[in-house]
């Protein structure tokens, strides 16, 4: 007679309530406004259109690596290899623009099919190998890196022309006053939201973090899933690549370096558990937003630029710490 | 994400033939491996050698000379071992950011406040275990992510460091004197070979040994790494073992960090992190030395003999391809194919056999 009962009401027991804006992230658009405000009051250059454009577009290669980022670790993955693909991606792309004077549509796409490639790659190693991705893009950090600095050639590529200005930095890269870059990491935003949220194969990168035996035996694609999350972080890498090289000029051998902490941290501290299966896009681009605003700010301030990385450092820990106390009194109900 | 196959290895290599037996070998016990792999390393280059295709001789001395770039390798691979091995994704990278700040602080100690040298290696390693007892807590205690915990502490770590000069090395007289400490000496029957190869590494390495396969700690270690549920229910203590482990890291990070100084005669505030920083190699020496991501599975013999291939490969490629930064990319390219193809390895090995030595 349980079973009876139990048949009944499961359904509305079970039924999540999955809200549009959760909880950290409320908290985390709290914490960048309350930055802003005092900002604004503190210095009288922060809240100039000149400064928020630089904010802007100096965030946005970060957060839309993000994106792909934010679906790797969903899958309980992790791509610490982002750096090296985006050297890889920049070195090629400034001597296509230099030498073979490619014009912009082509050069994109020609970034972003390199993206591509060296993320399946990474994707193909974690889903076949069965090695753990931290080691597999551990090892593709330093094999992309050897790859950028063979087509490098002892020298750095000078007198990259203004190709891709129109996603750059300058006046010609922003539509309405806002960089042309953020609009585009904007929307593709807004469509991985969409797609993590309300599609199928969407919801299946959750269950694969989550628990992938089980997610097999419920019918997901493992692999597939996994390959598609270290593919899409690639394309991005793409993208974020050109918007990097942006207006031209001087492409060194050491670009990205470092680049893949930053946006770990900035997925962590959008509320994306390390573990998988849970986090969102909007955390992300909130968490890039967080670390774009505190370097802005110690910049603006004349702190130690070195300071910024305290402060990251402390800002996971903040947004972890949080997230596990969540995590724990929801366990306790 | 396929299952390992659970027959008894027993049953397995019942009937095999001589070379079945051989690969079995090869693969199940690392340190064979990878004595295989030294030999081959070295014979390769001395073949090059005698071919002209090298710019200096790989020859006993050259070798002795390389054992400089394998102390940090070791004793940063050896700390990775008892992260990674006490389980639950435990890795940590931190470890050169750690070798900046105790360095910066040894520096402080020795060329600043011209305290006594050994006072000051002692406080220098203190600092180190203190900075690891920060992630110990975190991990173990507040049961961080080790790979969260340990990337919030590298930004802050590296960020004291370089704030704590000012971004400028300290490179005072009593700093540099420091260096005779890693100056070659001569002893019989061998090349000349840095000093604080026997004074620091090989006594470190001995202990690491004796604590990992002849203490209780060490088989607490390798249990809670195994599963921590059982090891739980069989009275281990599992956060505190676990919390050890990366106050084991941090302390051999603060040993490194007196090496780097004397190495380079100036406390560098970027000594652990320019670059990839140190905390890669010594993942990736420790993978290949046998150390299973997932937990409970590694040797110190393995470590040690990986730190010790990976530095001759890198001294071999270093005259190999002699042009500008030649060397060093080919070092990169090395490094990251033989910690993926180590890994794929480690996967085969345990997915035929069932196990990993």
């Amino acid at each position: 007679m349980t079973t009876t009962t139990e048949a009944v009401t499961a359904p509305a027991r079970r039924r999540p309530r999955v809200r549009a804006i959760e909880g950290q992230e409320l908290a985390l658009i709290a914490v960048v406004g309350a930055l802003w405000v005092v900002l604004s009051i503190v210095t009288d250059t922060f809240l100039t259109t000149g400064n928020l454009q630089n904010i802007l577009f100096t965030v946005a290669p970060i957060a839309l690596i993000g994106i792909g980022m934010t679906a790797v670790i969903v899958t309980a993955g992790i791509d610490v290899s982002v750096g090296s693909q985006a050297a890889v991606v920049m070195v090629i792309v400034a001597l296509l623009a230099r030498d073979a004077g490619l014009p912009f549509l082509p050069t994109v796409a020609v970034a972003v099919v390199i993206g591509l490639v060296l993320g399946a790659i990474n994707g193909l190693l974690v889903a076949f190998g069965g090695i753990h991705p931290i080691i597999v893009t551990f090892g593709t950090l330093n094999i992309y890196r050897f790859v950028a600095l063979q087509i490098f050639g002892n020298e750095q590529v000078a007198g990259v022309p203004a190709t891709l200005a129109p996603i750059g930095g300058g006046a010609e890269g922003r539509i309405l006053g806002v960089p042309t870059a953020w609009w585009i990491t904007l929307v593709l935003a807004a469509a991985m939201w969409c797609y993590m949220r309300y599609w199928a194969t969407g919801r299946h990168l959750y269950a694969v973090g989550g628990d992938p035996f089980a997610a097999r035996l419920a019918g997901v694609r493992v692999r597939r899933r996994q390959i598609s999350a270290y593919v899409l972080t690639g394309a991005c890498v793409g993208l974020a690549a050109c918007i990097l090289i942006g207006s031209g000029g001087l492409v060194q051998q050491n670009v990205g370096t470092g680049l893949e902490l930053r946006v770990i941290a900035a997925v962590v501290i959008g509320g994306t558990s390390i573990i998988g299966g849970r986090g969102t896009v909007l955390g992300t681009l909130l968490g890039a937003l967080l670390v774009g605003t505190v370097s802005s700010a110690v910049t603006l301030l004349s702190w130690p630029s070195e300071l910024t990385q305290l402060f990251i450092g402390l800002f996971i820990l903040v947004a972890v710490g949080v997230d596990l106390l969540r995590e724990r009194r929801r366990s306790a109900r | 994400m396929t299952e390992i196959e659970t027959v008894p290895p027993a049953e397995r290599t019942r009937g095999e033939g001589i070379a079945a037996r051989v690969l079995r070998i090869a693969l199940t016990e690392r340190i064979v491996l990878l004595a295989v792999l030294l030999v081959v390393v070295v014979v390769w280059f001395r073949v090059l050698g005698a071919g002209g295709y090298l710019v200096a001789p790989y020859d006993l001395r050259y070798l002795g000379n390389a054992l400089e770039s394998m102390v940090p390798f070791a004793l940063l691979a050896i700390a990775e071992l008892f992260v990674i091995v006490s389980g639950r994704g435990g890795i940590d990278l931190s470890v050169g950011a750690i070798v900046s700040l105790a360095g910066m602080v040894f520096g402080f100690m020795v060329g600043v406040w011209e305290w006594p040298l050994l006072p000051s290696i002692v406080g220098c390693i203190v600092v180190g275990a203190l900075l690891g007892a920060v992630n110990g807590a975190l991990v173990a205690y507040l049961r961080f992510p080790a790979l969260i915990a340990t990337l919030a502490t590298y930004y802050a770590y590296s960020s004291l460091a370089l704030i704590s000069n000012a971004n400028a090395p300290i490179s005072t007289p009593p700093v540099v004197a420091l260096h005779s400490l890693t100056r070659n000496i001569q002893l019989p029957l061998l090349p000349p070979i840095p000093t604080h190869v026997f004074t620091i590494m090989i006594p470190c390495v001995v202990l690491a040994w004796v604590v990992v396969s002849r203490s209780t700690y060490g088989r607490a270690l390798y249990a809670v790494g195994t599963n921590d549920v059982a090891a739980e229910y069989a009275t281990q203590p599992v956060a505190r073992t676990r919390f050890t482990a990366f106050v084991i890291s941090g302390l051999l990070s603060g040993v490194v960090a007196v090496v780097t100084v004397a190495q380079f005669a100036s406390a560098r505030p970027d000594a652990g992190i320019v670059g990839n920083g140190m905390a890669l190699p010594a993942i990736t020496v420790a993978v290949l030395g046998g150390v299973a991501i997932q937990g409970g599975i590694g040797r110190v013999g393995g470590v040690v003999v990986a730190a010790l291939l990976i530095t001759w490969l890198n001294a071999g490629m270093l005259l190999a391809f002699p042009e500008g930064a030649e060397g060093s990319r080919y070092q990169l390219l090395a490094l990251g194919l033989v910690l993926v193809l180590s890994a794929l390895l480690n996967t085969f090995a345990l997915r035929r056999y069932g196990r990993l030595a």
